[in-house]
């Protein structure tokens, strides 16, 4: 069991200088939130090659955390670890400890099925079902046995998705009668209705035009009241905009030429934008690469 | 520069009109030559009597028993090994599959009547019999379902199935709910196929089916069983000219079952084209 209390302590005392990955203390005192998610020295292997090295951060609940970095240092790859869906790819390996409240979600008796109903994920292109929206969102809750109180979970989803006020006319119409912009609050109304406790959300905004971007945004940071949220973004201004902490990632060339990710700094967001410890960091931040 | 290129274009024109009447061409005469023979045989009586009379009423029955029969069997075996193949093999054991569905893919139909002449009709002491009749010619279309089945999920975009991950849906729930949908138009293309195949064949047929003058029944074993393709086959040699007639009148209306099928099937995969359109996947 982790013990929350002892990572915050360790957190507000200065760090001894180490190479890896540096928690930056914040200057605004922090109310202890609970962990949902403790990394330790993370690395997945995609048949021989390192795609990341030796992560470690946690992660609260109730909070938007954001993953940054240029094209190919693993924030997708760390992303779907977190709830195994790396495991439906076949040749590869992880190694490190990931704990999901507590537990270890590679434990004997853990069902990576079970997982993840409870870590919901969102991709970067919507990919609605291809049947109504009612349906989309009904089917993952009524193939669990919910076959009374379908209708209120769909209406609440979707009305914390903030699309039921579009949609509540034509719930019986296909999902791809809907924009793109709709489409992924409709994924995420899905996501949303199997009453996870994490969602994870790969570039959720990428294939979306800036006004239906921003909804999705103003919706990140309305749903972190009842889930934790991780978003890998190539958007800085997305991520300094929504989440409470960030996290830097990059890439490490070795001398052969393969391309390792490593996660360089994990701070506040406000901490990381504007005073980030690493130089690295402060170079990508600024534009100076990425 | 232009001219020359416009002298290109009619001449690649020009061969894709010459290779269209290379096949629309004998398509259309062989539809003509066959009609023209039927017309002394064609009337009322060709479907209201049966073959001991000058009617083939019996054996287009047997045809459509014999279809249906096959759409039975090589369609729920070749779907399933289909939906297998492309969802649950892994590779190694799905390379053995595919590789063993297209040694029967090239089998002689008249090798697959054959056996199914010495295993079921004399071994399992069958007799010439409908359920041997269908075995044989569902083994024969087997391998066409199987593809056309895998290639139609394939076809499915891997978003759903990351989607479906993602939600914590067990494999056979996707399967089952998700991906079947947008796959079904292809497959029944695929089986609309396998239907076209079986109307037409004959050599497994000869082996399996025998023949008979009376209405099908739908007595699986013991009892043989008629249909179109043995009309002609027998009355192309039989002398007269009513015997002839009613051979090309039997392959008239083989020949519009297997129109009406194709345009089944052209109706079905236009719509299917249709609905994976509006995946902007």
């Amino acid at each position: 069991m982790t013990d929350d209390v002892s990572i915050w302590q360790a957190a507000a005392e200065p760090t001894a200088v180490r190479s890896g990955p540096r928690e930056v203390q914040s200057r605004v005192p922090k109310v202890p939130t609970e962990t949902v998610f403790t990394i330790e020295d993370l690395s997945f292997f995609y048949g021989d090659h390192k795609a990341i090295s030796d992560v470690s951060m946690t992660i609260g609940h109730h909070e938007v955390t954001a993953f940054i970095g240029p094209s190919g240092c693993g924030k997708t790859t760390f992303l779907r670890c977190l709830n195994r869906l790396n495991d439906l790819i076949p040749n590869t390996r992880t190694e490190g400890q990931i704990d999901f409240l507590g537990h270890s979600i590679f434990g004997a008796d853990v069902k990576p099925i079970e997982l993840r109903r409870r870590i919901g994920m969102v991709f970067q292109r919507p990919n609605p079902f291809p049947t109504s929206i009612y349906e989309n969102v009904a089917l993952a809750p009524r193939l669990h046995g919910m076959k009374k109180g379908l209708d209120d979970i769909v209406e609440e989803s979707l009305r914390k998705a903030a699309l039921w006020d579009e949609v509540k006319l034509k719930l019986k119409a296909s999902a791809f009668g809907l924009s793109g912009g709709q489409q992924q609050r409709l994924c995420i109304a899905r996501a949303i209705a199997m009453k996870p406790e994490v969602v994870l959300m790969d570039e959720p905004c990428a294939a979306l035009d800036p006004i239906a971007t921003l909804r999705i945004e103003e919706l990140m940071v309305q749903l972190k009241s009842d889930y934790a949220i991780l978003v890998v973004t190539h958007n800085m201004q997305q991520a300094s905009r929504v989440s409470d902490r960030t996290a830097f990632f990059s890439v490490a060339v070795d001398e052969k030429g393969t391309r390792t990710g490593h996660m360089i700094e994990m701070g506040p967001t406000d901490i990381m934008f504007t005073t980030p410890t690493d130089k690295r960091t402060e170079d990508y931040i600024t534009g100076r690469f990425g | 520069m232009m001219a020359r290129r416009k002298l290109g274009d009619r001449l690649f024109w020009g061969a894709c009109i010459l290779a269209f009447l290379c096949i629309a061409g004998p398509a259309i005469a062989v539809l003509i030559s066959v009609f023209h023979q039927a017309v002394p045989a064609l009337g009322w009586s060709l479907f209201t009597k049966r073959t001991n009379s000058i009617g083939i009423q019996n054996a287009i029955l047997g045809t459509l028993v014999l279809l249906l029969g096959v759409l039975i069997v090589a369609g729920s075996v070749g779907v399933a090994a289909g939906i297998y193949l492309a969802e649950f093999a892994d590779g190694r054991v799905g390379s053995v599959l595919r590789f063993l569905s297209e040694v029967l893919a090239g089998m002689p139909s008249i090798v697959i009547g054959y056996i199914g002449y010495i295993t079921l009709v004399i071994e399992f002491h069958w007799g010439f019999s409908l359920l041997a009749a269908i075995l044989a010619l569902s083994v024969l279309v087997l391998p066409y379902v199987v593809k056309t089945t895998e290639v139609a999920l394939r076809q499915v975009p891997g978003a759903l199935r990351e989607a479906a991950a993602g939600l914590g849906l067990p494999r056979w729930a996707t399967v089952y709910r998700i991906l079947m949908r947008p796959a079904w138009p292809a497959i029944v293309s695929g089986l609309v196929v396998a239907l076209a195949i079986s109307t037409g064949e004959t050599a497994p047929l000869l082996f399996t089916a025998g023949f008979s003058d009376r209405n099908p029944t739908l007595q699986l074993l013991h009892h043989q069983l008629p249909y179109l393709t043995g009309v002609t086959y027998t009355d192309i040699s039989l002398p007269g000219a009513r015997a002839h007639a009613t051979a090309a009148a039997a392959g008239a209306v083989t020949l519009v079952m297997l129109i009406i099928l194709i345009a089944v099937g052209r109706v079905v995969s236009a719509r299917a084209r249709r609905d994976t359109a509006r995946m902007s996947l």
